[in-house]
């Protein structure tokens, strides 16, 4: 509600973590346990341009609608859970079924799972996601995400890790829906 | 049940993933420490899914409507059938030269390119099906002038020219063997040109699809640009007939600038030269056509033409 809240009243829009992803939660092994703790750092989203006319309220529920997907994606794919960990199963929340198969065989990329066995924590430090928005007859039909996440990992293999690109969408059934990905993941 | 019904399949499909990695030397700001120099390994990840099958099949049809007229209903003079795979990022596309002598349903045998004029695109779909066995999944139809209008859009195209040859009304000073830049009005010439081939419609079915080529290494070099694939988008949707939702539309393009150019083949149906009466048509081998439609139908990939 608070990111609700955000998006009505900002020309930005600030949402935190989705608090059905929640991190904190202790792992099996206490000896390895970790909180994966992250600062509530929020994401920022805005609206890099409309192409077509969609009038205000729209585009802030866009911009709300689309950053929660990225959110999703990011926290069951990098930032949620418990570190140490190796598998990542529900990592593509608000992908369609064709492209979430799809990612599966990007899981090396488009999740934490090569880094996983290797950490105990990581704290998100940046997530910012532009849209540009695709409108005809003042309503939304596609976006881009331009997408930009770095989060800090501690452990065994302890570094920054920035993962950049653009995520595709398109509002099927009540909700916009990652159809396709443009990724590119690096760590140092 | 309407025409655009009967045209549309169920959009379906799956994804592509093109991977390939790169690597950057990041040098830290002070020399003091060298050993900090690291090496930093960037993986990147491409995919998208368009619907329920891999391949998504799109007939563009260059209409010759003159002002004022439908052009979804004139005839249809550069047919191209275009099948991508996004899950693998081939395309292929299967030329049809326009005067093939062919079945249109309802309206028994006639010059493919009729079959826009007497049935509009779903005719002209279902003519593309009795000869090569593929059903597009969507019809997409221009007129040259919009056609033009589109390529300038884009910034203009490259193609591999592979000889010289001019028209004496469309090109008088030619075009040059090689690599050529395009803008719009030529990017029509190059694609309408006929007399002057050696070759003739085939020559100018094959040239259509060196266009084909060249739009798609454009939309690719600046897919990545924000709102390139938007803009691009709202120049389709006021420049052609398309039985495609604007979101369909923005899915196909995603689709497209995920190809990958080294996985493109293309093909055009030959036939032999014969008359109907006292009109001139092409008889096109019909069991070449059906052998492409068969070869390309699962992955958009031709091994031999």
């Amino acid at each position: 509600m608070l990111a609700l809240v955000l998006a009505l009243t900002g020309t930005a829009c600030s949402s935190g973590s989705d608090p059905s992803a929640s991190p904190e939660r202790l792992s099996r092994d206490d000896a390895q346990a970790s909180l994966a703790s992250h600062p509530p750092l929020p994401t920022t989203t805005k609206i890099h341009r409309v192409h077509g006319r969609l009038p205000d309220a729209r585009r802030k529920a866009v911009r709300h609608q689309v950053g929660r997907v990225v959110d999703r994606w990011w926290e069951a794919a990098y930032l949620g859970g418990t570190y140490p960990r190796s598998t990542f199963p529900s990592a593509f929340p608000g992908f369609t079924a064709g492209a979430e198969r799809r990612a599966r065989s990007d899981k090396a990329l488009l999740t934490n799972q090569t880094r996983g066995p290797h950490v105990d924590s990581v704290t998100a430090t940046h997530r910012s996601v532009a849209l540009d928005i695709l409108a005809t007859d003042r309503r939304a039909r596609a976006v881009t995400a331009h997408v930009v996440l770095r989060f800090e990992s501690t452990g065994d293999k302890a570094g920054t890790t920035t993962v950049r690109g653009r995520l595709f969408l398109t509002h099927r059934r009540g909700a916009w829906r990652i159809f396709g990905y443009d990724v590119a993941k690096g760590s140092r | 049940m309407t025409s655009l019904h009967l045209v549309r399949r169920a959009t379906k499909v799956v994804v592509l993933a093109a991977v390939l990695a790169v690597t950057a030397v990041v040098v830290p700001q002070s020399t003091v420490k060298p050993t900090d120099v690291s090496l930093v390994r960037i993986r990147h990840a491409q995919g998208v899914a368009v619907g329920g099958a891999d391949v998504v099949w799109i007939l563009a049809v260059g209409s010759d409507a003159r002002p004022g007229q439908d052009m979804r209903h004139a005839r249809g003079d550069a047919l191209q059938l275009v099948g991508i795979n996004t899950r693998t990022g081939s395309a292929t596309a299967i030329g049809v030269p326009r005067d093939s002598w062919v079945s249109i349903p309802g309206h028994g045998r006639e010059k493919i390119n009729s079959a826009l004029y007497f049935a509009g695109p779903q005719g002209m779909a279902g003519a593309m099906r009795n000869l090569v066995g593929i059903e597009p999944d969507y019809v997409m139809v221009t007129r040259f002038p919009f056609f033009e209008d589109m390529v300038d859009d884009i910034g203009g195209i490259t193609v591999t020219n592979p000889r010289r040859f001019y028209d004496p009304y469309l090109k008088k000073e030619g075009f040059k063997q090689g690599r050529i830049h395009l803008d719009g009005y030529n990017a029509m010439a190059f694609s309408r040109i006929r007399k002057a081939l050696p070759g003739g419609d085939f020559d100018r079915s094959a040239n259509q699809q060196r266009t084909l080529r060249g739009i798609h290494a454009r939309i690719r070099s600046q897919a990545s640009k924000p709102g390139f694939i938007e803009r691009g988008v709202m120049t389709v949707m006021e420049h052609m007939a398309t039985n495609a939702s604007p979101a369909e539309l923005y899915e196909l393009a995603q689709a497209v600038a995920q190809v990958d150019p080294r996985r493109i083949t293309t093909c055009v149906v030959q036939g032999r030269i014969g008359f109907v009466g006292a009109a001139s048509v092409v008889f096109p081998d019909v069991a070449q056509a059906r052998r492409l439609g068969h070869e390309a139908r699962a992955d958009a990939a031709l091994e031999h033409c």
